[in-house]
């Protein structure tokens, strides 16, 4: 399989008013093309940071200090990858939404409460598929045109056509100039010398301070009635909308569209989280426990959902959840996580029937069984607190495997059978 | 069917109030000797002090208050408010004459103490703990703290005295002669309106002359109210889970801001914006005496001071009213916006 | 095993002492980092310095009623810095520099009246409509939103008309037209606290009524009731400055910032040569009144981002 995105040993901080939380302590994660990645662990050990490091979307006032997050999206970009921690922001944006989308636990509150779904999930379209937009309203404009219609409508319909083609005119210009800078950062990727270097910094530059937009056309948008000829484009726009929202199963789509989130139902509002995140069909999709909050009843109902998308819409999905059960039914591989490091990854199979590290020993052997009679097993102690983590490996307190060397040195992510890794001193040096 | 009950469940609140406000204006009234309250029905300006007890027997100041209250609010519904010694004419009068100058001021002032208001918080928590937000905290700080009255003088004291620009009152003598004339059509009683109505630019520009330095000297006041609460419901929108959602959709973040964030951030400050435009009505009383300018504020301050009584129960059941009134237009512009409420 | 293994090697802080004496030392440390509060508490203890030590730095001419400024003369015409008066006269010879020193005593003396009797009737106010809730809650609320209808100048000077002039009457003005705010902050605090199982634990085990009250409620709900106090201080000595302003406060020759002021209303533009002539008149009780204000309102600030719940754990 191939690789889709990874991280290398990433390291994230938090700088806050009590100290510096070490959230992220070398999280090294590899998603393929095609698969289903589970990454399981308690609350508050660093999935959610994880991933929103993966986007750059960490939250102030955290800070992603080392480490690397390559991705392989193109099939030029097998062999090497691109380092996006090293890329511009406007690069990012240009990612997000389209070939990295993520999906989110509490749907109720991740969309806006004042804007129409039909708004918010047409922003997808209207950020990274302008170009597609506006040429189907273009095309429609020119069917209108060609019938036979009364003077003044006419006039209107081709001021709207040409204001919409040189939008497009100027927005295919940014694109392939984009394009040119991006393949010359490509290129250069892994040339560190000063010259280079002094290089990149100006691409990253020139492409953060290019402007997308024609003059005219901005200005015209702001303009008081004029700007309606916008609406144009909105509704090709809405066309879209409604039928993505018809493809994820949403009942009355034309309705739906012109409400407002507060209106519908929590299984509804995830299901429009999903569209929004869906809509320009990314590579990889990252669900944050999006089922954690929910019946669960709409919880299988997502969860089929997710699955049946996977075959139809998305690449890759990276899953996190804390629930042991749903990483059996749809993870193809997973990594386990303890406060801020990996601590096992393996295909599913490997880890519920084979867990090697004692942290996952201890998570599986907690889970209650049904014939179970007596106490429940638990994991003694508790999750330390980052700002002052343990040294080492930093399930050691906990360990009932400890040894001298663990609270010395981080152990390191070792493959100790093929496709299965562990960073445990367990399993160095030819032990066990 | 919710946002209906929402409109009648505010207008009955507001019958409520307005009846409670009356209820305890008329106790402060009764604070008042019956000696002084004569002179609310009293038509010409003075009266013989031996005439004094008879006129108290004759109008009833001495009967038990429940009576006096709805005898008083009769007279209120029937338009009789009684004789203002300051304005030297019935009360009704001087409220026609008093109340366009003070509503011109309002009227410029608000919008752009709104604007203000809005333009420097929204920077301030865009760039937050950047040199320009702290700029923008301590001006804000420093402008909620001035006194009314030290500001204007100050304001005059450097331009009109030292500058010569922005003098007092409301039209310098040319002008008022031409308003006072016979030629003058007083439509709506604002100066600048009636200006463009007549024809007269002169008089437009020379009343906008006049007015402009209080109303700056009320935008550095009153903008730092809105500036500080724009600021803080940003700072509270950008925390919110969407904002993450609209990151990870890819929005730039200049998007973000506008569209997201703002409109959210704005609703606190809508419902604001009539407290300040109430409040703005009340505080004229200083900004009207400095700048010399005849509305009902500087009415109301010679009122208080020569022991005017019709004037000043007047004018604060008037300032209950605006302000009740304007709570609840606020209210509803509110509903209209913010579709939870529209919507149910 | 577990447990031995557990306490070694986590190096926590265990913090000794009372829960509410930390959490009082970890606001004041809160509240001391950011420099907005220092100087705040500069201004505000510049101004205590000079009300508690005016006997010494501004000797009374007349000592039973050291509010009367001093004036040598009675040419009226202002006199500027000297060293006779070092911050010049107001009309009538009034020397500014006792009135500054004096008058920071008055407005301590009516800010503290004002908010220690807002403070008493708001906590008992607030304690009945809180705790009882019911028919008294909205009563008391009604009350409080009438009072709220209208602005407080106005009412304040409508006040002032029926009660007669003077400071006497600008406290108690002040007093009853405050009331609503603080009522309204003990009540939702109340409200909050009411609620919570230890309340429950307290009656189950037959605790009076007023007991709950005194032991459980009132200490959790002082607090944003001090709060607002502190905040308010400010604004209520602003609104009697401007009542002084109007003239419907102290007598002329009396030491309040705002009644300064308005002395100087004929003298803001001097004679043509020097059109600046009177700045000191308009520019130093102003500028007094607003350094006051400013102090009270940067702390009061300060306090209120300190134990904003949101903003506490940052």
């Amino acid at each position: 399989m191939e690789k889709l995105i990874e991280t290398q040993d990433l390291y994230t901080d938090f700088f806050t008013f009590e100290g510096v939380v070490k959230a992220l302590n070398g999280v090294s994660v590899v998603v393929n093309e095609g698969e289903t990645y589970g990454l399981v662990g308690e609350s508050g050990c660093g999935k959610s940071v994880t991933v929103r490091s993966m986007m750059r979307i960490v939250q102030t006032p955290g800070k992603i200090v080392d480490g690397k997050v390559v991705i392989f999206f193109r099939a030029e970009d097998r062999s090497r990858g691109i380092d996006i921690l090293k890329r511009s922001e406007t690069y990012m944006t240009s990612l997000r939404g389209d070939s990295i989308s993520m999906i989110f636990q509490e749907a109720s509150t991740s969309l806006n409460p004042v804007l129409s779904i039909g708004f918010q999930v047409g922003e997808s379209f209207n950020f990274h598929r302008r170009a597609q937009m506006l040429e189907e309203t273009i095309q429609d404009l020119e069917k209108e045109l060609a019938a036979r219609v009364f003077f003044l409508i006419r006039g209107w319909k081709a001021m709207q056509r040409a204001l919409f083609r040189r939008e497009l005119a100027v927005l295919r210009s940014y694109e392939a100039e984009i394009d040119r800078i991006d393949h010359e950062l490509y290129e250069i990727e892994n040339q560190n010398d000063r010259k280079s270097l002094h290089r990149k910094v100006l691409l990253n530059r020139r492409r953060d301070r290019l402007r997308e937009k024609s003059f005219l056309v901005e200005f015209l948008k702001r303009f008081p009635f004029i700007s309606y000829y916008q609406r144009r484009e909105t509704k090709t726009v809405r066309r879209h909308v409604v039928e993505l929202l018809r493809s994820l199963g949403v009942p009355n789509p034309d309705r739906v569209v012109d409400s407002y989130p507060h209106e519908l139902s929590g299984g509804m509002q995830q299901r429009i989280v999903i569209a929004i995140a869906l809509a320009c069909h990314p590579v990889l999709l990252i669900a944050d426990e999006p089922t954690s909050n929910l019946d669960v009843t709409i919880q299988a109902q997502i969860v089929d959902l997710i699955k049946q998308l996977k075959q139809t819409k998305i690449s890759s999905v990276l899953f996190i959840t804390h629930d042991l059960g749903l990483v059996a039914e749809i993870c193809d591989r997973a990594s386990v996580m303890y406060a801020g490091d990996i601590s096992e990854t393996a295909e599913v199979r490997e880890i519920f029937h084979n867990p090697l590290h004692p942290y996952t020993q201890g998570l599986l052997r907690s889970v209650p069984k049904i014939k179970q009679a007596d106490q429940l097993n638990t994991i003694p102690g508790t999750v330390p607190g980052l700002v002052n983590p343990p040294s080492g490996c930093r399930f050691n307190p906990r360990c009932p495997s400890k040894m001298d060397i663990c609270a010395q040195e981080k152990p390191l992510l070792i493959e100790h059978s093929p496709g299965h890794w562990v960073a445990c001193y367990l399993y160095t040096d030819g032990n066990k | 069917m919710s946002l209906l009950n929402y409109i009648i469940r505010r207008l009955l609140f507001m019958i409520l109030v307005l009846f409670g406000v009356s209820l305890l204006v008329f106790s402060v009234l009764m604070l008042i000797p019956p000696g002084m309250r004569v002179a609310a029905y009293v038509t010409s300006e003075k009266i013989p002090p031996d005439q004094i007890e008879a006129m108290i027997e004759l109008y009833g100041l001495n009967d038990p208050a429940p009576v006096q209250y709805f005898r008083w609010l009769a007279r209120i519904f029937r338009g009789d408010l009684g004789f203002s010694a300051t304005a030297e004419a019935p009360v009704i009068e001087g409220f026609k004459k008093f109340f366009p100058i003070t509503l011109e001021l309002v009227l410029y002032s608000t919008p752009l103490i709104i604007l203000v208001g809005i333009w420097l918080g929204t920077t301030g928590a865009v760039k937050k703990d950047k040199p320009a937000d702290h700029a923008i905290r301590i001006l804000a700080i420093v402008g909620y703290s001035l006194p009314t009255f030290w500001l204007g003088l100050l304001l005059l004291m450097f331009f009109y005295g030292f500058l010569g620009i922005f003098p007092p009152g409301i039209l310098s003598v040319k002008g008022g002669e031409v308003i006072n004339a016979a030629g003058w059509n007083r439509v709506t009683g604002l100066i600048t309106i009636d200006a463009i109505i007549n024809w007269r630019w002169d008089i437009f520009l020379d009343a906008l002359y006049h007015v402009a330095l209080p109303t700056i000297n009320l935008i550095i006041l009153d903008s730092a109210l809105i500036m500080r609460l724009m600021r803080s419901s940003m700072l509270e929108a950008l925390g919110q889970d969407y904002v993450r959602t609209a990151l990870a959709k890819g929005a730039p973040s200049r998007v973000v801001y506008h569209t997201h964030v703002r409109r959210n951030a704005l609703l606190p400050v809508i419902t604001i914006s009539g407290v300040l435009f109430a409040g703005l009505m009340a505080g004229m009383v200083i900004t009207e005496t400095i700048f010399v300018r005849k509305g009902i504020g500087w009415w109301m301050a010679r009122a208080a001071l020569q022991l005017d009584v019709p004037a000043i129960m007047f004018n604060v059941l008037f300032l209950g009213l605006i302000f009740v009134g304007v709570n609840l237009i606020v209210d509803l512009i509110y509903a209209a916006i913010d579709p939870r409420i529209r919507l149910g | 095993m577990s447990s031995e293994v557990l306490t070694t090697d986590i190096k926590t802080k265990r913090p000794s002492g009372h829960p509410g004496w930390n959490e009082f030392v970890f606001s004041m440390k809160r509240l001391f980092k950011n420099p907005l509060t220092i100087i705040g508490v500069v201004i505000i203890l510049f101004f205590v310095v000079l009300a508690v030590f005016a006997p010494i730095l501004a000797p009374p001419p007349r000592p039973h009623n050291p509010f009367l400024m001093p004036h040598k003369g009675w040419q009226i015409q202002p006199t500027p810095p000297s060293a006779e008066n070092p911050l010049g006269t107001l009309p009538s010879q009034y020397d500014i520099l006792y009135g500054v020193i004096w008058g920071s005593r008055n407005a301590f003396r009516i800010g503290i009246a004002v908010v220690a009797a807002n403070l008493l009737v708001g906590l008992i106010l607030g304690s009945i409509a809180g705790y009882f809730g019911g028919i008294l809650d909205e009563i008391v609320m009604r009350i409080a939103d009438i009072f709220y209808a209208i602005p407080i100048l106005v009412m304040a000077m409508a006040l002032v008309v029926a009660l007669g002039r003077g400071l006497k009457s600008v406290v108690v003005v002040l007093i009853i037209l405050n009331w609503p705010t603080y009522t309204r902050v003990v009540r939702s605090e109340i409200l909050v606290v009411r609620n919570m199982d230890y309340i429950l634990a307290a009656r189950a085990s037959g605790a009076s009524h007023l007991r709950i009250l005194f032991k459980h409620v009132l200490p959790n709900s002082i607090f944003s009731a001090i709060i607002v106090a502190s905040m308010n201080v400010g604004v209520t000595v602003l609104i009697a400055a401007a009542l002084s302003f109007l003239g419907l406060g102290s007598d002329s020759g009396y030491a309040d910032w705002g009644a300064m002021v308005a002395t100087c209303r004929n003298y803001i533009v001097g004679p043509p040569e020097n059109r600046l002539a009177y700045w000191y008149l308009v520019f130093i009780p102003g500028f007094t009144i607003a350094l006051f204000v400013l102090g009270w309102n940067l702390l009061g600030d300060a306090v209120r981002d300190v134990f904003d719940p949101r903003m506490r754990r940052r």
